[in-house]
């Protein structure tokens, strides 16, 4: 038995063998489904148009940053089979509460379908609250229909991820130019490099949203840790999967607790060398492989837009999103036919539709887990039913406010939401800290460069946050 | 030599499909549907027999199973010398002269660059369409059945220690409710 914190003790048991090979399909998947999204396609673009591609050393810190939090979420994931959220439950269980409070809070409000559905009622004419209202009744029912819904989403976000990667890598390699991928790389490079309006009561602020959202931001690195254990990685092969409300009844008993290997065996502690291996090969090349590239291909895109049509530059600085991600397509048709403004215009759906697909199945399984766990009488229920109970209703309370409401959320409470946002990544830094340092074997603790890139983490972006509320009066934008 | 053939379609499929979004992007630059299927066939028939070449490779156990550095390697030479052929070829097809880019070392090395990305998408959904369509043809096919059953190994070490331990935890519930 291994003892962690207050709640009930892991059992002993064996690790699975690491896959035999670096394999390329994993659940990072889904963390790069979520995370390359406007971060990548709109507003790093737009910071490099206007401030130059000397600004990116920021993104670079922001996605390194953001690897180095994927390896340790996945450090308490793979050795226990429990999410981060019943680790952070272990240390003290109101930081578990925050976290359940932060997701619905932030994620409930559908705003993040408008981008991607916008772009299609630009390319199809029909209205975007139209197709974003279909969209959400589909992805319910194709989730309630799934058999082990796990499989179901890492098979379509594959394929969907796959095509955009391949079509990234063709258009850039079709638009850009080489000096145009110099400036934007060797700009990753200028470390300390802050023009004066940066600095701004108007700019800083963004600057430091940009920086959350290079990668995946909010609560969705805390989300991958069950996709881990749901595709079975480590000790999570010890814990039954989630399936579809169709085939709930099929699903295996929850165990009230993770487990843990024996650390002190050396065969053991060979095959978690393994696994750290495995998911080391995903965040490197995977996920800081393609976020790069995309978030590279873009900005190389709207250097050439902007090139060829000076309102790019404006609408961007202006911050009017959807006209800039327009102007764009607009730019690019005139400069190379109605296809290649089309084709824009597709990709921008096509980031949409992934992390619409990605986001409400991690809401759903992040709140489904902590539901069954930690309150009272929530074990009646099989986890698949809570899951497509909070399904269903984010599902429902979206359809209506994207017919009545605000899609981001009152306007009165914004401001709040993308604090909360930011705040829950600085928190969760501090989570791992303590998670991975107290609730875990020592011969399995990160060791201290780790905890100081972390701990690093965590002072970046609760400073910079404190930083710009209390410098500009401004939370993140 | 049909066998081996068989081999290389995922791969050329992958390969001819970026070919054609290629194709699709600049074949309607304005100018007319000849220099639209100039252009997609330029790019579509370099990529389509490398992604083929990469298939009977991997088919041919001389690169591992969705291991990254040997797709790496061989896009990294692959896909410029694609881009190359294209660029320059587009013209000829047309029946003109051979246009090639002004800055031959630049182009290569920008799309050496943009070759990595290329890999990976490419990797990835190889590595999606090839275990169906040898599945479809193994039983035909003696070499597809090999290249097949690496697959079914690889997937049956991972479920089997997942099964594994899920036994082991049920009969282990099992006994205690007995109890």
């Amino acid at each position: 038995m291994w003892r962690a914190g207050r709640l009930e003790a892991m059992p002993i048991r064996k690790l699975p063998d690491a896959p035999p090979s670096i394999h390329i399909l994993g659940p990072t998947v889904f963390l790069v489904a979520l995370g390359v999204g406007m971060g990548e396609s709109y507003m790093w673009p737009r910071l490099v148009l206007l401030f130059g591609p000397e600004i990116r050393w920021l993104f670079l810190i922001g996605v390194t940053l953001q690897a180095v939090v994927m390896l340790e979420m996945a450090r308490y994931a793979m050795a226990t089979g429990e999410s981060i959220f019943f680790g952070a439950a272990r240390v003290f269980k109101p930081i578990m509460w925050f976290f359940f409070t932060v997701a619905i809070l932030v994620y409930i409000w559908p705003g993040h379908l408008s981008a991607g559905a916008a772009a299609l009622e630009e390319l199809t004419g029909i209205p975007w609250t139209v197709s974003a209202c279909v969209g959400l009744i589909l992805v319910g029912v194709l989730f309630s229909m799934a058999k082990v819904i796990y499989n179901l989403l890492e098979n379509v976000l594959s394929l969907l991820i796959g095509l955009l990667v391949v079509g990234t890598a063709v258009v850039a390699a079709m638009v850009g130019t080489w000096s145009d991928v110099v400036s934007t790389i060797t700009g990753m490079f200028h470390f300390g490099y802050l023009p004066p309006e940066a600095l701004s009561a108007a700019w800083f602020p963004i600057i430091v949203g940009s920086i959350a959202f290079a990668g995946p931001s909010g609560m969705q690195q805390m989300w991958y840790t069950l996709h881990l254990r749901d595709s079975g990685a480590g000790m999570g092969a010890h814990i039954p999967r989630i399936r579809g409300l169709r085939h709930a009844g099929e699903e295996e008993a929850m165990p009230a607790r993770g487990f843990m290997f024996d650390t002190d065996d050396p065969a053991e502690m060979a095959k978690w060398r393994g696994w750290r291996r495995w998911v080391t090969f995903d965040a490197l090349l995977l996920f800081w492989g393609v976020t790069m590239l995309v978030t590279v291909s873009f900005t190389v895109l709207a250097q050439a837009a902007s090139r060829t049509s000076p309102d790019v530059t404006e609408l961007l600085r202006a911050g009017e999103r959807e006209a800039a991600l327009n102007a764009m397509s607009d730019s690019f048709a005139a400069a190379g036919g109605p296809a290649l403004g089309g084709v824009f215009l597709g990709f921008i759906a096509l980031i949409g539709l992934n992390a619409t697909l990605g986001l409400f199945d991690s809401f759903s399984r992040g709140q489904a887990d902590m539901t069954y766990h930690f309150v009272p009488g929530a074990k009646r229920f099989r986890m698949s039913h809570l899951y497509a109970g909070f399904l269903w209703g984010v599902i429902a309370f979206g359809i209506v406010i994207l017919l009545f409401g605000p899609a981001d959320g009152p306007g009165a409470i914004l401001d709040i939401l993308a604090f909360l946002s930011t705040f829950a990544m600085g928190a969760y830094c501090v989570v791992l800290l303590l998670v991975n340092n107290r609730m875990l074997p020592k011969p399995i603790r990160p060791r201290l460069l780790t905890n100081l890139i972390i701990g690093f983490g965590a002072v970046f972006y609760l400073g910079m946050l404190i930083y710009s509320l209390f410098r500009f009066g401004v939370v993140v934008g | 030599m049909r066998d081996r053939l068989e081999l290389a379609v995922p791969g050329a499929v992958v390969g001819a499909v970026g070919g054609l979004i290629a194709g699709a992007l600049s074949a309607f630059v304005g100018h007319p549907a000849g220099w639209a299927a100039a252009t997609a066939l330029a790019m579509a028939v370099p990529l389509g027999l490398l992604g083929g070449g990469f298939g009977l490779l991997v088919g041919g156990g001389r690169f591992r199973l969705g291991v990254f550095a040997p797709a790496a390697l061989y896009w990294l030479v692959g896909f410029p010398l694609a881009r190359l052929v294209a660029e320059t070829s587009t013209g000829f097809l047309l029946g003109g002269g051979f246009t090639p880019p002004d800055d031959v070392l630049g182009f290569l090395a920008y799309q050496g660059i943009v070759s990595f990305g290329w890999a990976i998408g490419f990797l990835w959904l190889h590595e999606r369409i090839a275990p169906h369509w040898l599945d479809k043809v193994r039983a035909r096919n003696a070499l597809a059945q090999q290249w097949y059953e690496r697959y079914v190994t690889h997937a049956r070490v991972l479920r089997e220690s997942s099964a594994r331990a899920r036994r082991r935890r049920a009969a282990r519930e099992t006994t205690a409710r007995t109890k």
